[in-house]
Order: C-alpha cells, then sequence, then structure tokens
C-alpha cells in the first residue's frame, strides 16, 4: 500500500445499481458523511460539500465530479480551493469502483493525492473523524510502538 | 514555526513514507532500535549507496536522527515526528472505513426494503 494513498474494500448485500446510487447521489451522500451535498452526480459538476452548520463554525469544501458510469464507477475531487478548477495536484481523487460479487456488490474506495497536497487535507479530516481503529496492514504492527510514544499536540 | 515552514515539513513527510523502500527501513528500525547505512544496506539487500540516499530523505523529513559511529552515522527513529506521522495518517483511514460501513448499511437497508 501506498502511503499517499488510502485503498478500501467492502461486501455489500446490495446490488452494482443501488450501491452506486447510494455513493453517488448528493441525499445519500449526506447520510454517509457530509451534512450538506450540493452537486449533480453527472461528469464535470462543480458543487460542494458542507460539514456543520456554516453560520457557526461550519465549513465548505470544493467537491467536483470526474467519472460517472452506472453502475461500475464513480469518482469525485474534492478539497481544492473554492474558485480553482479541480485538478492533480489541488485535491484529493476519490474513486468508487463496484463489481457485481455473488448476491451483492464489492466495493473498492481509492483516495489518492495526499502526497501531492501535503498534510492540509489530513488534518481536515481529523476534524471530522469518529473513529480511530488503524489501517489495516501497516498500523496494526506499530500501534504498540505509538501506544509508547505521546503525540505532541 | 510559521506556517509556511509546517507546510513544507509536511510535504516531506508525505513523499517520505510514500516509498516502499523507505518503509522497509522504519519497519527495520522500530524493530532494531538503530541502524546505520551499511546494516540496513545488508538487512533489507540493498547498496550502501541506496540506503544512505533513502536515510537522507527520511532524515530531512525529521523521521529519524542521525548520531555520529565511527566512520558512519546511526540512525534512529524520531519518536515525536514518527508518531505525529501514523497519528495523521491513520485519521484519513479510519475516517474511510466509518463511511463505507455507513455506505454499506444504508445500501443493505434499501436492498432489504425492496425485498420484502
Amino acid at each position: 500500500m501506498e502511503f499517499g494513498t488510502i485503498e478500501r474494500e467492502i461486501y455489500i448485500e446490495a446490488t452494482p445499481e443501488l450501491v452506486f446510487d447510494v455513493v453517488s447521489s448528493p441525499d445519500h451522500l449526506k447520510q454517509w458523511w457530509p451534512d450538506d451535498a450540493r452537486y449533480e452526480p453527472v461528469p464535470g459538476s462543480a458543487g460542494e460539500i458542507v460539514f456543520g452548520d456554516c453560520d457557526a463554525g461550519g465549513k465548505r469544501v470544493a467537491f467536483t465530479v470526474v467519472d460517472a458510469r452506472p453502475p461500475q464507477t464513480f469518482s469525485f475531487r474534492w478539497t481544492h480551493p473554492a474558485g480553482e478548477v479541480a485538478a492533480a495536484g489541488n485535491s484529493l481523487l476519490v474513486t468508487f469502483e463496484l463489481t457485481p460479487s455473488g448476491c451483492g456488490t464489492l466495493l473498492r474506495m481509492t483516495e489518492t493525492g495526499f502526497r501531492e497536497m501535503g498534510w492540509e487535507a489530513a488534518l481536515l479530516e481529523e476534524q471530522y473523524r469518529e473513529h480511530l481503529i488503524g489501517w489495516n496492514n501497516f498500523l496494526p504492527r506499530l500501534a504498540p510502538y505509538v501506544a509508547m510514544l505521546r503525540v505532541p499536540s | 514555526m510559521n506556517a509556511a515552514t509546517i507546510d513544507a515539513v509536511d510535504d516531506d513527510l508525505w513523499s517520505a513514507i510514500g516509498d516502499p523502500t523507505r518503509r522497509r527501513m522504519l519497519d527495520a528500525l522500530l524493530i532494531d532500535g538503530a541502524g546505520t547505512a551499511t546494516t540496513l544496506g545488508h538487512r533489507l539487500a540493498i547498496t550502501r549507496q541506496g540506503t544512505a540516499k533513502h536515510l537522507g530523505v527520511l532524515e530531512r523529513a525529521g523521521l529519524v536522527r542521525a548520531t555520529p559511529a565511527g566512520r558512519e552515522k546511526r540512525y534512529r527513529i524520531d519518536d515525536a515526528q514518527f508518531a505525529r506521522a501514523v497519528a495523521q495518517l491513520s485519521s484519513v483511514g479510519s475516517a474511510w472505513d466509518a463511511r463505507l460501513r455507513r455506505i454499506k448499511r444504508i445500501a443493505e437497508a434499501i436492498q432489504q426494503a425492496q425485498n420484502d
């Protein structure tokens, strides 16, 4: 695994068409990620996702759909500066790939662009994280070591 | 440290840790406690020159610290910087774990409702 890339895979007992809808439509996105989502789920659509209440310290984050091919692929870029066109180097690229598997769907997610962007995005994520359960492979080996350390604040 | 300096340091961190050979070196240093370009080169079966270059990148990123050891330098993990890197990387990964669990729950609930 590249540290500049996050890769995840999860099996879902639902059809690819249904899963595609859940990962791509703004109404569904709001259920599993931001508090609000404004974009059209079609390639090139530029919009935003919102975390919290913008009148009370919330945050708007740029969101641009890159690819939408139901029911196989949905990808978008986010975290580019407002007003800038999303491109490699100014944003993170998230790609969902859906494959039929048994009676359900294998959903594969990759997020890339961290190395190009530096740590800003990681810090942004940290504000909204809900759990700290660690990475699948690298972290378990490090966890006992890290537990002995104090993370500087 | 001002914001620009922090950004530069952070870019170095991502690049440093993004390379598989350097991650193996960090692993080796975690297990062994310390190492020189020669000992790490032997352990990981790469040239001393290649090892020295990778150690230089890790040192610039603040992930390892060098002390003189005869004609060579002895390298150790910098605990604070390393913990910081792990904490930030794990927070990004775990955020996606949580999101994907929610995607699964939502999709399966809708599917279940359609099947009933």
